[in-house]
């Protein structure tokens, strides 16, 4: 994405409001070896799966969706970015299929059997409940690598 | 989601992401961090093209080789934009109020015959595809001009999904319906570039009229969420607008 000072009027005064995340959380985790990666998705796209409960406005939480689920829908609050290409190919927002091709090929480990999502407009600051939640899916899926998506 | 992997990486995982506001990577400093300069909506850079976003994806994954962090890199490539705009935008003219609205019935038979023309390119794009993202609103296609026809005549329709109101339910139906149209044009007419899609959308199609049209009585509606949809565009594509629309606080974000 372009900078922001070159971006149109609205949406320039949107995302210089954005507030700043307090990093209460941090740390630095020292990756395994490519090959015994094993990696979930974060994606920020509001995706699910058709039936699932759709992401409220000011969602902070999240939703699961397995690594062979294909059906899924989008009901991000925000329509200022392209939805055309996920249309076309969900590898463009949640590279599924690339990354089993790169397992398959040997270039990371495993695929998880879960992968999340969140609605992208949430602040950060409250999402720590869900992030958490994930995180214990993530442990109990034996998940070590992941890997984060916006829209 | 610079914030999503500080949790991540506190919780003993290791984290890569990628992002489109490097501004906001700088400021939030998460550990490995690949900045893309894409138009959003497309963080994997082009949709059927694998080895672009294997690329995509191995120039991230290369960002667990760093000793230390937070490393933030920039891919090396640019898929250019208009205007700095993210999204298709539209123009800030082209604005109704209710005093242009007219037969709202007869518009929404064309809208209807729009449909029912383009449904033959649709089926032949799910079954190449194997899937459609039409469908979050739970209307059926044939449902879904109608009851944003009804918002526009005044009317207050059952939302077709339970345990969501009939307005958020309104968002996910006019999402559906364009959806369905880009959907269609795409695999049609091998179509890749969203402001030619969103141009043909809503400013040449019936439906685009139609849901302008919604925008105008939302405009003027003394309820709240209705008014919030187009305060914020939640519809309507104006966020890349170089103005608000008139009318509207233009600050609901």
């Amino acid at each position: 994405m372009v900078r922001i000072v070159e971006m149109p009027a609205v949406g320039r005064g949107f995302i210089e409001e954005l507030k700043e995340f307090e990093v209460g959380r941090t740390g630095w985790s020292e990756p395994v070896p490519a090959k015994q990666r094993r990696i979930s998705i974060v994606s920020s796209a509001a995706v699910s799966r058709r039936g699932d409960k759709p992401f409220s406005w000011l969602a902070r939480n999240h939703r699961v969706i397995g690594k062979h689920d294909r059906d899924l829908v989008m009901t991000h609050v925000a329509v200022e970015y392209d939805r055309t290409a996920w249309q076309q190919d969900l590898n463009a927002i949640i590279p599924l299929d690339r990354l089993e091709e790169m397992a398959e090929a040997g270039e990371i480990g495993l695929v998880a059997d879960e992968h999340y999502t969140f609605m992208g407009a949430a602040d950060p600051n409250d999402m720590e409940k869900s992030a958490l939640e994930v995180a214990a899916r993530m442990k109990a899926d034996n998940v070590n690598t992941v890997f984060l998506i916006p829209v | 989601m610079s914030g999503l992997a500080h949790y991540f990486e506190a919780e003993g995982f290791a984290t890569v992401l990628v992002g489109f506001v490097r501004e906001h990577i700088e400021l939030v400093k998460p550990p490995r961090a690949l900045w893309l300069n894409f138009p959003m909506g497309r963080p994997m850079g082009k949709p059927n093209d694998p080895e672009y976003q294997l690329k995509v994806i191995r120039a991230a994954f290369e960002l667990f080789d760093a000793p230390s962090g937070p490393v933030l890199e920039d891919f090396p490539d640019v898929i250019p934009v208009k205007g700095g705009r993210m999204g298709y935008a539209l123009p800030p003219g082209l604005v109704y109020s209710t005093d242009d609205i007219g037969d709202v019935d007869a518009l929404l038979a064309e809208v209807q015959a729009e449909v029912e023309e383009l449904r033959p390119a649709y089926e032949a794009a799910v079954a190449a595809r194997g899937r459609t993202t039409v469908g979050a609103s739970e209307l059926e296609i044939a449902g879904l001009a109608p009851y944003i026809a009804a918002f526009v005549k005044g009317e207050r329709p059952r939302s077709p999904r339970k345990g969501l109101s009939p307005i958020p339910a309104l968002k996910l139906v006019a999402e559906d319906l364009q959806a369905y149209y880009t959907e269609t044009r795409t695999h049609r007419d091998g179509i890749d570039d969203f402001e030619l899609l969103g141009k043909w959308f809503w400013e040449e199609s019936k439906a685009g009229l139609l849901l302008l049209w919604l925008e105008a009585v939302a405009l003027e509606s003394e309820d709240r969420v209705l008014r919030q949809v187009v305060d914020m565009s939640l519809i309507t594509p104006r966020f890349w607008s170089e103005g608000p629309l008139p009318g509207s606080s233009g600050s609901g974000w």
